[in-house]
């Protein structure tokens, strides 16, 4: 059902420059700056997620505070609230949130496969039963560009055909991959607005490496703004993600920027940043943080432990978020005690929370991107796995060692 | 001994002298805090937090400049709760300030229970009051308090009382609130200010919600041999402000009020409360409803009442890009619109209830800096009269959901009660009902095997 052909293509213009800064000389790691319509970001990028265009309890001000450039938006979720009317009256979701800087939004297709009982894909898109009403749906690449469009999002995603990486029907995989790329071809000729909109191609093809490497020559052919790799983090082995990371990477331009969709824990950005990756998103570190974890660079405490009834200290001592800074330095001066106190029976203390965990994980970017600009990115993992595991080498996640040893980084080297 | 702490230093300026019943203007002064002008509503804290809004934004965002603690949020059980363990850097710091990240220069009132206080199944005794404590009901003895007092110096402490909640007490009991109350306001002065560690906390003696009559004795001592050592009264209805004896006319009078309205508002501080409690602001902003009223209201020329509130459940906000209140300056209303907060609303997002706070808050704040300019005009009477006119008697009903609430938010659940919350997991219903129909019927097994029971989610086979 492939419709499109080369000469039928449509013209991809961007509105993004991807300016690079430096590349590691051990690693794939990579630093520059994405310049986007509302403002420039640094990459390596962590982009925290507010899925129905607010984060969790924070005011915008407060995301600002936090050094965020860049955050999501769900487009499955604005879709169903407030609705494309809605999103058309307002003028899109910028002006529907108050945020003046830079949003992304996925395609959809992944809530969509993953909430949804009953959702079928075929080849014209993924037919679903309302969630509301029970009603037979259906979503094609063109509805979700469509909305995306009426979002506004400065980076937008193709609807791609998502199923489980672990899924072990190997035509199933190669068939989704195929739909995707057909997919991307009816996504850029949606596209409404591509002078102000950047459409990322997803890059499909389960672990399958071979079906991968199909897929990174097929739609970087496209030449979309940028490009994402998805299908991952779903539950497949982290040596396979690493494998397919660096398969990727290792096939895609250097000029564009490289999307890595749902991956959010401080050690797999780390070691894909190395693979050649340049954007993360997640959920992970604010819903970790209305469940009372916070992140810290020895990895996460559960502050709702009673080891911190009486722990006086800040949630991180080096950690300079509004919460952690003594007050005499204009921070508030939270204590992991006070965070004991409200953690899980207040909102403030979700939001707090918050606050610490998208701030940690977004200067933990910065001093990746600081880092690799200096050529010392080598140090900086071997310094963040030595913190994270308390100096005890026996303790290094095997995949990581692996997957950074395929870098050229020994971990365990002394 | 630190010389500095040795008395109270606590100065209450009225500037029209006014009479007993009469509205008034003044400024509660505590060294070293910022003053407070009055009337003015006394912010009310949750666990030491103001509901719903964090530190920073309560900083740079709201114009909060008290903030009420009650004690029991901070009683557990079988520790000594962490907050006396506070490290300070001198003696004047308050650990509690220090604890819940309050600034020191915000006067910091606390009071043995929470506002409003969720009545509790064990009775008060002779030498204590039943208290919701961090892990359950319990007792907090009058002691404990005054320990509590001394150790994490508030700028007012409110004095312990015998009061029932939930039902009028009866002629008995209303002689035992008396003489308790009585009892624990004598011990109280003697311990805080007549021994050598004098407390620097102001004290509000309590007044009970009763007839002049019940308590005479009690008022009587207030006003002569406790005199020197009150620095303010603590009400908790407003029918008490008649009460209070001539030689305490001068002293600050806090109202622990549930007013349902501003109207109710006013009402207390035309009988002369100075500082009043007003927890619908919290419920409005729980509740969905941004408040849009301001004193002196505007002239009349309406067809009919004007609406106290905005509720932005309805749908008629989808797509109001409007701010919530003309006019208004807060964070809220600068930053953001309408049908944003109706989206965050119908989507559950607690940033809702962050703006709708920030929001109620400003306009209670002019509401109050209305109130005061009004009074000093001398136009009060007048000015209220206008109001309960232009506007409707009541805020808006509540017609959407509002946050989750905790088990420190509620009253204590009773016996054959419907579910507070709905069901949030319904996975199992499908596999409890089969097993409650199998209970039913004479054989007690599954009418399917491990596998059937893995794919209803009963259990996971191993």
């Amino acid at each position: 059902m492939s419709t499109t052909t080369e000469s039928a293509r449509k013209s991809m213009p961007s509105a993004l420059t991807f300016e690079r800064h430096a590349k590691c000389s051990t690693t794939k790691a990579r630093a520059s700056t994405l310049h986007l319509p509302h403002g420039s970001v640094q990459l390596p990028i962590f982009m925290p997620v507010a899925t129905q265009a607010s984060l969790k309890g924070l005011t915008y001000e407060q995301l600002r505070q936090t050094g965020c450039m860049l955050c999501l938006n769900n487009t499955y979720h604005l879709g169903l609230k407030p609705g494309q009317e809605v999103l058309d009256a307002v003028g899109g979701a910028h002006k529907l949130q108050g945020w003046d800087r830079n949003l992304l939004t996925d395609s959809g297709g992944f809530q969509m496969v993953s909430l949804l009982e009953l959702a079928t894909v075929t080849e014209e898109g993924v037919r679903f039963l309302s969630p509301h009403d029970g009603s037979p749906m259906l979503l094609t690449p063109e509805h979700s560009i469509s909305l995306q469009n009426s979002i506004g999002s400065d980076i937008i995603m193709q609807l791609d055909d998502v199923i489980a990486t672990t899924s072990p029907d190997h035509a199933r995989i190669k068939e989704a991959m195929e739909r995707s790329v057909r997919w991307l071809d009816r996504c850029i000729e949606a596209h409404q607005y591509p002078e102000r909109q950047n459409l990322f191609c997803i890059i499909q093809g389960g672990l399958d490496l071979e079906l991968r490497k199909q897929c990174c020559a097929e739609m970087v052919a496209r030449d979309t703004p940028g490009i994402a790799i998805g299908g991952l983090s779903g539950g497949e082995a982290k040596e396979e993600f690493c494998k397919v990371v660096d398969t990727c990477t290792g096939l895609l331009p250097e000029d564009k920027p490289r999307y890595v969709m749902g991956v959010g824990y401080p050690e797999d950005i780390i070691v894909a940043v190395a693979l050649g990756a340049d954007m993360f998103d997640c959920v992970w570190p604010t819903r970790t943080a209305r469940f009372g974890q916070a992140i810290v660079s020895s990895g996460t405490l559960n502050i709702r432990h009673k080891e911190f009834a009486q722990d006086f200290g800040p949630i991180d001592k080096d950690c300079t978020c509004a919460c952690c800074r003594p007050t005499e330095q204009g921070g508030l001066g939270i204590t992991r005690a006070y965070m004991y106190h409200v953690a899980a029976k207040e909102t403030v203390g979700a939001h707090l929370l918050t606050i610490h965990n998208v701030h940690f994980l977004l200067s933990l970017m910065n001093a990746v991107h600081q880092a690799i600009r200096e050529d010392r990115y080598p140090d900086f993992v071997r310094q963040f796995f030595s913190n994270q595991y308390g100096g005890d080498k026996s303790k290094y996640p095997e995949w990581a060692v692996g997957a950074l040893r395929g870098v050229g980084l020994d971990l365990l080297a002394d | 001994m630190d010389p500095e702490a040795l008395s109270p230093m606590v100065t209450f300026a009225l500037s029209p002298a006014a009479p007993i019943l009469a509205p008034r203007v003044g400024s509660l002064a505590i060294a070293g805090r910022k003053p407070l002008t009055t009337p003015h509503y006394l912010p009310l804290s949750s666990r030491g937090t103001m509901p719903h809004i964090s530190h920073d934004v309560l900083r740079d965002h709201t114009a909060l400049n008290s903030v009420y603690v009650g004690l029991e949020d901070f009683v557990e059980k079988k520790h000594k709760s962490p907050v006396y363990n506070t490290p300070t850097t001198s003696s004047q710091e308050s650990p509690l300030k220090k604890f819940i990240s309050m600034p020191q220069d915000m006067p910091l009132f606390l009071g043995p229970r929470r506002f409003p206080p969720i009545p509790c199944p064990p009775a008060n005794t002779d030498t204590s009051i039943a208290v919701l404590t961090t892990n359950g009901f319990g007792q907090l003895s009058a002691h404990e308090y005054l320990d509590a007092v001394q150790q994490l110096r508030p700028d007012v402490a409110i004095g312990f009382s015998d009061i029932v909640l939930n039902k009028p007490p009866g002629v008995k009991r209303r002689g035992k609130m008396v003489d308790r109350t009585h009892a624990f306001t004598r011990d109280a002065l003697e311990r805080l200010y007549n021994r050598e560690d004098k407390s620097s906390a102001a004290y509000f003696a309590p007044v009970l919600p009763l007839e002049n009559t019940q308590q005479s004795l009690y008022l009587d001592d207030l006003a002569s041999e406790f005199r020197e050592n009150i620095s303010g009264l603590a009400l908790y209805e407003s029918a008490s402000l008649q009460y209070i004896p001539e030689p305490l006319g001068d002293l600050p009078r806090l109202l622990f009020s549930e007013p349902s309205s501003p109207h109710e508002v006013l009402r207390g501080i035309s009988l002369g409360s100075d500082l009043l409690t007003i927890p619908f602001i919290v419920w409005a902003s729980d509740s969905g409803i941004a408040m849009e009223f301001v004193f002196p209201a505007p002239s009349a020329g309406q067809a009919g009442p004007l609406p106290m509130g905005l509720d932005l459940w309805s749908s008629d906000y989808t797509i109001d890009t409007f701010p919530l209140f003309e006019g208004c300056e807060c964070f809220t209303c600068r930053n953001h619109h309408r049908a944003y907060i109706h989206h965050l609303l119908t989507a559950k997002e607690m940033t809702a209830w962050v703006l709708l706070q920030l929001h109620n808050h400003t306009v209670m704040d002019a509401f109050f800096a209305g109130v005061r300019d009004s009074i000093q005009r001398g136009s009060f009477e007048e000015d209220v009269a206008t109001f309960n006119r232009v506007y409707a008697q009541s805020l808006p009903e509540r017609t959407g959901e509002g946050p989750r609430v905790r088990g420190h938010h509620l009253p204590a659940a009773q016996q054959n009660q419907p579910r507070r919350m709905p069901r949030m997991y319904g996975r199992l219903d499908d596999a409890a009902q089969k097993f409650a129909e199998s209970r039913s019927s004479s054989v007690v097994t599954p009418d399917t095997d491990a596998e059937g029971l893995e794919r209803h989610g009963f259990a996971e086979k191993v």
